[in-house]
C-alpha cells in the first residue's frame, strides 16, 4: 500500500522524467539515424553506382555520387538481355514458391504444433535435420529427379523442389506453439473439425508470421542464384540473378555500372512489396490487440 | 504414408478440454486421415526433393562417384580422407571460428535492434524498420560487390575517406588476421535484418500486461528484460539460434565472392571445400561424405541447443 | 469476428497477387530447352555451349550458322553462358543427360573432365587428314592433351602481355618499351610517383598481382623467364623449389617491397581495376584489356613480357573445344565434322580476327591478320607462348600452392622456405 507521500513522489518523478524524456527521445532517434545510415551505406552505393557511367565506376579518386548521372546502364541491360522476360520469370519462380510453401508449410506446421501423434518429435527433428545439409550436396540428385520427371526448363521443375521447405515448417510450428490453446480447445469441444480450426482460428491469428515467412521465402528465392542457374539451360527461362551472370565480360571483368543497374531493378519490387506488407504487418499486429 | 518411426511415449493422461492438454488424435481412422491430410503435401515434396537426395548423397559418399561413368564402392575411404587432409581439417577450424564469431554477434545485434524498434520511445519506427531490413533484400553477389568497393585498398571509398582523416586500414580482405572478422561483419550486416524481424514478431506476442505487472513490482528495464522478455522469447530464441547456427556452418556465397577462401585458405569454409571437391575436382563421393560430416556436426550442436532452450519452451507452451 | 475478417482479407489479397503473378508467368513460360535428337532421315541436331559473351560470341555464332548453312545434315544450336557458369552447370547437366554435345571451356578445366570420362577422346579425329589439325600450333594442342590422349581442339591460345598507358610513358620520358627485366623494373621505378611523400605512391609503375593472377599465368611467366618451372614436362613431378625460382621470387619481391613499383596483396582483377582507374602505368593482362582500356579512354599500348635472364616467355591462356561423352556415335561424327570446319584455314583466320586472339594455325601469319591491330600485335609476340600446366588434372590445388608461395613472399616471407612448402603441396596435388 502506497502512502500519500509516496504517491506524490511517484507523481513528481513521472513529471520530471516526462520533461527530460523528450530531448532524450530525439537524441535516441538521431543516434539511431546515424547507425541506420551507416548500415545502409553499401545499399546507397549500389543505387548510386547504377547511375554512373563506366569511366567513373573504377575511377580514382572515388566518389559516392556520380559526377555525371546517366541512364546508359539501364538501357544496356535491357538491350543485352531479355530483361523484361527475366523479371517475369523471377516473379513466377519466387511467387510460385512462396504460394505453395506458405500453404504446405502451414498445414504441416499445424499438424506438428497442435495434433498429437506418435513420432511427431522425431519427424520434427528429421525435418530440421534436412536444413543441415548444404544445397551443393543435394543439387545434383535433385536435378536428376526433376529431369526424370521431364520438367527441365519448366516452371514446374523450377518451383517443385521448393514447394515445401523445412525452414518454413519449423518457423510456423514455433509460432503456432506460442498461440494460446484456449480458443481452439473450445472449438474442439464444440465439435469443430481440425481443418475448420486451422482455417478460422489459427490462420487469422498467424498473419504476422505468415507475412514474415512469405517475405523471407519470396526474397530468398528471388535472389537465389545456384538453383535457377543450374536448372535453366535455356536462356529465356532464366531469372534476373542468373541472367545478370551473363554480363560478366572476358577475364572475369564485371561491368559494375550495368550490374548495379540490374541489381537496383531487382531490389525495387522487393522493397516495394516489403513497404506495402510492412504497414499491413504493423496494422494486423496492432489490431489483434493486447492479449 | 508418414515415414516416422513409432516411438513408445509415456505421458500422463490428460482429457482434451483441459488447458494445456494436447488432443490425442490417435486411434480412429478419421483422425489418422486428418493428420495425414495435413502433413501429406509438405511431406511428399520434402521426401521427393530433400529426403531422397539426402539418401542418394549418403549412398554416393561410400563410392568414388564423379557424376560420369559408373561409381565404385569404396567403403569409408572418403571419410578417412576427410580427416587426413590438412586442407579439410583447416576448413573445419575456419568454419568453427566463423560460427563462433557470427552466431552470437548476429543474434545480439538483431535482438538489441528489435528491442529498440519495439519500444515506444523511438519515433519513425516504420522508416527504421524498412531501412534496417534493406541489407537482407540485396542479393549476396551484389552485396559483396558493394562491400569490395568500400573496402578496396586502392580505389575504395572507405580507405579514401579515412585517408583524409589520416587513418589507413590497408587491405583488410587479404590480411590473414583481419580477413575472417571482415567476412563475418559483412555476413552479420546482411543477415541481422532477417533475425531482427523474427524477434520483432516474437516480441509483439508478449502481452503488455506482463510488463505492467513487472513495473508495478518495481522492476527496472534490465530486470524486466531478464524476467519477462527473455523467458517469453524462448521459442523464438530456440528458432533463431538454430537457424543462425545452421547458416553460419554453411557459409559460402559471400566468402567465395569476397576472398575466395584466402588469404592462404584462412577463410575457407567446409561448404567451400564441398563445392570445390564436387564441382571443381568432380569428386562427388568425397563431397557427399564431407556434407554428411557437416550434417552430423550441425545436428549434434543443434540438439544441444534444442535441449537447452527447448526445455523452457515446453514449459511456457503448455 | 471483424478482426478475423480483416486479417483474412489481407492474407487473401497477398495470396491472390502472388497467384496472379505466378499464373501469368507460367502462361508466359517457354517450352523446354533444346536437346539433341536424331530423326529417321539421318539429320543430327547438336547443342553447343560456349562462354564467348561479347562481340566474339557473335562471330562464333555466325561461324556456326555458316556451318549449318553449308550442309543439310547437321544443325548446331549455341547457348552462351560465361566460362564460370559453364563450369558450374556442366556437371549437373551432363550427369542427368541434359548437357551439351559440344562444349567450350577454359583449358585448365579440360584435364579434370577428361580424366572423369566426361569428354570423348579425339585421338582418332586428330589422326585423320580431313580434321585440319595438322597445322595447329603444337603448344596449343599440348593444352588439349591429357595422359597422352587428345581431348579437345584449341579455340583460343594467347600469351599474357603487358598493357601500358602511353600517356604516362610519355610524361616520364620513356620512348621505347623495355625488353629485359632490369629495364622493366627501372622503367617501373620511373613511373612510380609518390608526390606527397607519404610512402604510398599515387601512381604505380607496374601492377603485379601476387595471387589469383590473370590466367594464373603471371608468376609461371616470370619463373620461365629465369629458366625455372613449376612441374616437369610430363606434369608428373614438382620442380618449383629450384634455385632459379628462389632467385626470381627474391628479385621481384624486392622490386615490389623496396622499390614500391606495385601495391602488395593484389589479385588479377584488382590489377585490371587499377589500370582502368589510371593508377598504374603497366599491368600484365589478357587480350580483353584492349577493349576495356578503350572504354576507359586510356591511350594504351601492348607489348611482350620482357625477357628474363634466361628467356623471354609468356604463359598462355587457353580455351578448348571438346565433345562430351553424352554425344552418341552419330552426334560425335557430326561434332567432329564441325571441328574440322572450325580448323579450316579460312574459318580459323576469320575466328582469330573476330575473337581478337592470335590465330591457332601455324600457317596464318601476322600479315593475314593485319586488319585487326590488336590481333596483329598479339600474333607478333606469341612465338614464346608456354602452355600452363598442360594435362595436369588437379591444377586447382597446384595453383593455390603457387599463390600461397608468391603471396607470402611479397608479404615479406622467405622465398626458399615458401617454395619448399609449395613443392610439398604440389607433389601431393600431382599424386592425387
Amino acid at each position: 500500500m502506497t502512502t500519500l507521500a509516496q504517491h506524490r513522489t511517484i507523481a513528481a518523478t513521472n513529471t520530471r522524467s516526462k520533461r527530460t524524456r523528450d530531448p532524450v527521445r530525439w537524441l535516441y532517434c538521431a543516434a539511431f539515424l546515424v547507425v541506420t545510415v551507416a548500415l545502409m551505406l553499401p545499399v546507397i552505393i549500389i543505387v548510386l553506382t547504377a547511375f554512373k557511367p563506366a569511366s567513373e565506376v573504377n575511377a580514382f579518386p572515388p566518389s559516392l555520387f556520380p559526377h555525371q548521372w546517366t541512364f546508359a546502364n539501364f538501357k544496356a541491360i535491357f538491350s543485352a538481355l531479355p530483361f523484361g522476360r527475366l523479371i517475369a520469370n523471377s516473379f513466377g519462380f519466387a511467387g510460385g514458391v512462396t504460394l505453395f510453401a506458405l500453404m504446405f508449410d502451414s498445414l504441416a506446421a499445424y499438424a506438428l504444433a497442435r495434433l498429437d501423434f506418435r513420432g511427431s518429435r522425431i519427424l520434427l527433428i528429421v525435418i530440421i535435420a534436412s536444413l543441415m545439409i548444404p544445397f551443393q550436396a543435394t543439387l545434383i540428385p535433385i536435378y536428376k529427379i526433376v529431369s526424370d520427371l521431364g520438367w527441365v526448363n519448366t516452371f514446374a521443375g523450377l518451383i517443385a523442389p521448393r514447394a515445401a521447405d523445412a525452414f518454413g515448417i519449423f518457423f510456423l510450428r514455433q509460432f503456432f506453439l506460442s498461440l494460446p490453446r484456449d480458443l481452439d480447445n473450445a472449438a474442439r469441444i464444440d465439435g469443430a473439425s481440425e481443418w475448420r480450426i486451422f482455417r478460422s482460428i489459427i490462420l487469422p491469428n498467424a498473419v504476422p508470421a505468415l507475412m514474415t515467412l512469405g517475405i523471407f521465402t519470396f526474397v530468398n528465392n528471388w535472389n537465389d542464384l545456384l538453383w535457377p542457374l543450374v536448372f535453366t539451360t535455356d536462356q529465356k527461362m532464366g531469372t534476373i540473378t542468373s541472367g545478370l551472370t551473363l554480363l560478366t565480360g572476358p577475364g572475369g571483368i564485371i561491368p559494375q555500372g550495368i550490374m548495379m543497374a540490374g541489381a537496383l531493378i531487382a531490389i525495387l519490387p522487393l522493397a516495394i512489396m516489403f513497404l506495402l506488407v510492412q504497414r499491413r504487418f504493423i496494422e494486423s499486429v496492432a489490431s489483434t490487440g493486447l492479449k | 504414408m508418414t515415414t516416422q518411426q513409432q516411438l513408445q511415449r509415456r505421458r500422463p493422461y490428460r482429457p482434451p478440454g483441459q488447458l494445456g492438454g494436447r488432443t490425442p488424435l490417435n486411434g480412429t481412422f478419421k483422425r489418422r486421415a486428418t493428420i495425414v491430410g495435413f502433413l501429406a503435401p509438405a511431406l511428399i515434396v520434402l521426401a521427393a526433393f530433400v529426403g531422397w537426395p539426402m539418401i542418394s548423397a549418403l549412398q554416393l559418399s561410400f563410392t568414388d562417384a564423379s557424376g560420369f561413368g559408373t561409381p565404385r564402392f569404396v567403403g569409408f575411404d572418403n571419410y578417412v580422407r576427410i580427416f587426413t587432409n590438412p586442407n579439410i581439417v583447416r576448413a573445419m577450424g575456419n568454419t568453427a571460428l566463423y560460427a563462433v564469431l557470427f552466431t552470437p554477434l548476429a543474434i545480439i545485434v538483431a535482438l538489441v535492434l528489435a528491442l529498440m524498434l519495439n519500444s515506444d520511445r523511438l519515433p519513425l519506427r516504420g522508416f527504421f524498420r524498412s531501412s534496417l531490413f534493406l541489407p537482407f533484400i540485396v542479393s549476396l553477389a551484389v552485396a559483396a560487390f558493394a562491400w569490395s568497393y568500400l573496402l578496396d585498398p586502392q580505389i575504395g571509398l572507405l580507405n579514401y575517406w579515412l585517408q583524409t582523416a589520416g587513418i589507413r586500414i590497408g587491405n583488410v580482405l587479404q590480411d590473414p588476421v583481419l580477413a575472417m572478422p571482415t567476412v563475418v561483419l559483412v555476413a552479420v550486416w546482411k543477415s541481422f535484418g532477417f533475425y531482427m524481424v523474427i524477434f520483432l514478431a516474437g516480441l509483439q506476442d508478449i502481452p503488455k500486461s506482463l510488463y505492467e505487472a513487472a513495473q508495478l513490482d518495481g522492476a527496472n528495464g534490465w530486470k524486466r528484460f531478464i524476467h519477462v522478455t527473455f523467458p517469453m522469447l524462448s521459442n523464438t530464441m530456440t528458432f533463431v539460434v538454430i537457424v543462425a547456427l545452421i547458416a553460419a556452418l554453411q557459409a559460402f556465397d559471400q566468402i567465395y565472392v569476397l576472398t575466395g577462401g584466402g588469404p592462404y585458405r584462412s577463410t575457407e569454409t567446409i561448404v567451400m571445400q564441398i563445392y570445390q571437391s564436387g564441382f571443381k575436382d568432380l569428386d562427388l563421393g568425397f563431397a557427399s561424405a564431407l556434407s554428411y560430416v557437416l550434417l552430423i556436426v550441425t545436428l549434434l550442436l543443434s540438439l544441444v541447443q534444442f535441449l537447452f532452450f527447448g526445455r523452457r519452451g515446453e514449459d511456457t507452451a503448455s | 469476428m471483424v478482426l478475423g475478417a480483416d486479417s483474412r482479407c489481407s492474407v487473401k489479397k497477398l495470396a491472390s497477387v502472388i497467384a496472379a503473378a505466378a499464373v501469368l508467368a507460367v502462361g508466359l513460360s517457354g517450352c523446354s530447352g533444346s536437346s539433341g535428337s536424331q530423326s529417321s532421315t539421318g539429320k543430327v541436331a547438336l547443342t553447343f555451349w560456349h562462354g564467348y559473351t561479347e562481340a566474339d560470341g557473335g562471330v562464333l555464332d555466325q561461324i556456326v550458322k555458316d556451318f549449318n548453312a553449308s550442309q543439310d545434315k547437321i544443325t548446331i544450336t549455341t547457348q552462351t553462358k560465361t566460362w564460370a557458369v559453364i563450369d558450374d552447370t556442366l556437371l549437373p547437366a551432363l550427369s542427368s543427360k541434359n548437357g551439351p554435345d559440344l562444349v567450350a571451356m577454359t583449358s585448365d578445366r579440360l584435364p579434370v573432365y577428361a580424366q572423369k570420362h566426361a569428354l570423348t577422346s579425339l585421338d582418332e579425329f586428330y589422326s585423320q587428314a580431313s580434321s585440319n589439325t595438322a597445322a595447329l600450333k603444337p603448344e596449343a594442342v599440348a593444352m588439349e592433351t591429357v595422359d597422352g590422349k587428345k581431348y579437345g581442339v584449341p579455340s583460343g591460345f594467347v600469351p599474357l602481355s603487358v598493357i601500358y598507358n602511353k600517356t604516362m610513358f610519355a610524361k616520364a620520358g620513356i620512348s621505347t618499351f623495355p625488353t629485359t627485366w632490369d629495364q622493366w623494373v627501372a622503367d617501373a621505378k620511373k613511373l612510380t610517383i609518390d608526390a606527397n611523400g607519404d610512402g604510398t605512391p599515387e601512381q604505380y609503375g607496374l601492377a603485379l598481382p601476387d595471387h589469383a593472377t590473370v590466367g594464373n599465368g603471371i608468376w609461371p611467366s616470370l619463373f620461365e623467364g629465369n629458366g625455372g618451372s613449376i612441374t616437369n614436362d610430363a606434369g608428373t613431378e614438382a620442380t618449383i623449389n629450384s634455385q632459379a625460382n628462389v632467385d626470381t621470387l627474391t628479385y621481384w619481391a624486392k622490386a615490389i617491397r623496396n622499390d614500391k613499383i606495385s601495391p602488395t596483396g593484389l589479385d588479377g582483377i584488382a590489377a585490371d581495376k587499377l589500370f582502368t582507374a589510371g593508377k598504374t602505368a603497366m599491368e600484365v593482362g589478357g587480350p580483353w584489356m584492349a577493349g576495356v582500356a578503350t572504354a576507359s579512354k586510356i591511350d594504351y599500348g601492348i607489348a611482350a613480357i620482357p625477357a628474363g635472364p634466361k628467356s623471354q616467355a609468356a604463359s598462355a591462356i587457353g580455351i578448348s573445344l571438346a565433345i562430351t561423352a553424352q554425344a552418341d556415335s552419330n552426334k560425335q561424327k557430326a561434332a567432329e565434322q564441325f571441328l574440322a570446319y572450325f580448323n579450316d584455314k579460312a574459318t580459323s583466320t576469320k575466328w582469330s580476327l573476330g575473337s581478337g586472339w592470335p590465330p591457332l594455325r601455324t600457317d596464318v601469319t601476322v600479315a593475314d591478320v593485319s586488319s585487326n591491330a590488336t590481333v596483329a600485335k598479339l600474333t607478333a609476340i606469341s612465338p614464346n607462348t608456354r602452355p600452363l600446366l598442360p594435362g595436369v588434372v588437379n591444377s586447382t590445388d597446384v595453383l593455390t600452392a603457387i599463390d600461397t608461395a608468391t603471396q607470402k613472399t611479397v608479404a615479406g616471407g622467405d622465398p626458399k622456405q615458401l617454395l619448399d612448402q609449395a613443392q610439398t603441396n604440389i607433389t601431393s596435388a600431382l599424386a592425387k
